[in-house]
């Protein structure tokens, strides 16, 4: 006759056996779950100034025209010639008001990267001037604002 | 840090990541450890358990602290290793014993085990237990976690739970004694 098991006679471990997670595991874990986290909503505006209530890509990609509108506008200045000349699309794109840039901007699915921008200024040099008008320390707060991609915890 | 420290940090967004950072190597080990007990496999832990802080994340600022900050993170892990297991079934078509016997193959294969006749037997004995019977099983006899504990963490009576473990436990021990050679 068998001899029956009794759990309370076994010796209890404090875990089943299965072996140990990877070296450094725990280490590492904390920042992979921080990695995952959503993105922080843009804190409350407590100045009125416009950038405050455009969403954070919105601000990247007029901080990013204007980054590059800048280095076609200098390049532009020093007497080189226009890479495409201004034509009839440039003056249209030109009249295109803010707000329908925003608008476009916001919309689901619409992606502009910086390649897209790059484009977009060599193809109309002046472009960039004739939409955008912010000084150079409200670039520099829109881009402090943004959050780091690469950001670290303690 | 103390758990009402790291929720009234958590409530400030200067503070709020370096707390939930806090909050993670607190609990990660406790949380990693209960959802391997049923999952078996480390990836599919790895992936819940990261998984169950993201969720506490976003659910923490409503936390409403009518219980353990630790027995609420407990429940939001135990209903994500349920859900998961029951996701297996479905996604497969797997009917209750084939994913018992899969983390079965699990622990078989596990190095850790290796040897250990009795050991194995015990724990294919807990794996051919009905998914919430073994999360009270594991509960109670690996973490030695209360009854009343329990009972928020699973949301079932006391009464239910105690029932439930004392079942699991004849079950076990049928178990390893049909199947153990003299």
């Amino acid at each position: 006759m068998k001899t029956a098991f009794k759990l309370d006679a076994h010796p209890r471990r404090p875990r089943p056996l299965l072996s140990e997670p990877p070296a450094g595991y725990f280490d590492k874990l904390p920042t992979k779950i921080m990695a995952r986290l959503p993105q922080a909503e843009a804190p409350q505006a407590t100045s009125r100034h416009w950038l405050s209530f455009l969403s954070p890509a919105v601000r990247t990609s007029l901080a990013s025209v204007a980054v590059l509108g800048s280095f076609v506008a200098s390049f532009y200045l020093s007497g080189s010639a226009p890479l495409v000349p201004a034509t009839a699309p440039t003056a249209a794109l030109d009249a295109v008001p803010r707000t329908e840039l925003v608008g476009y901007l916001l919309t689901s699915g619409a992606r502009v990267e910086n390649s897209d921008l790059a484009l977009l200024t060599a193809n109309h040099p002046g472009i960039a001037k004739g939409f955008l008008q912010v000084s150079e320390d409200e670039l520099n707060d829109a881009l402090d604002a943004q959050p780091s991609e690469d950001a670290t915890y303690l | 840090m103390e758990d009402h420290e790291i929720l009234t940090k958590f409530q400030d967004p200067a503070s709020r990541n370096l707390a939930f950072n806090q909050l993670v190597r607190k609990y990660q080990s406790k949380v990693y450890w209960h959802v391997r007990k049923m999952v078996v496999d480390h990836d599919d832990a790895d992936d819940l358990t990261q998984d169950v802080f993201v969720k506490v994340w976003k659910h923490l600022e409503n936390f409403r602290q009518d219980a353990q900050l630790f027995t609420w993170i407990y429940r939001i892990a135990t209903n994500e290793c349920l859900n998961f297991l029951s996701s297996k079934r479905r996604k497969f078509l797997l009917p209750l014993n084939d994913v018992g016997a899969e983390l079965a193959a699990k622990i078989e294969a596990d190095p850790a085990i290796a040897g250990d006749a009795i050991e194995l037997k015990l724990q294919q004995a807990i794996l051919r237990l009905p998914d919430k019977q073994r999360l009270v099983f594991n509960l109670r006899y690996y973490d030695e976690m209360p009854y009343e504990q329990m009972a928020e963490v699973t949301g079932t009576s006391v009464g239910a739970l105690k029932a439930s473990y004392h079942h699991a436990v004849k079950k076990v021990e049928e178990y390893v004694t049909r199947n153990t050679e003299d």
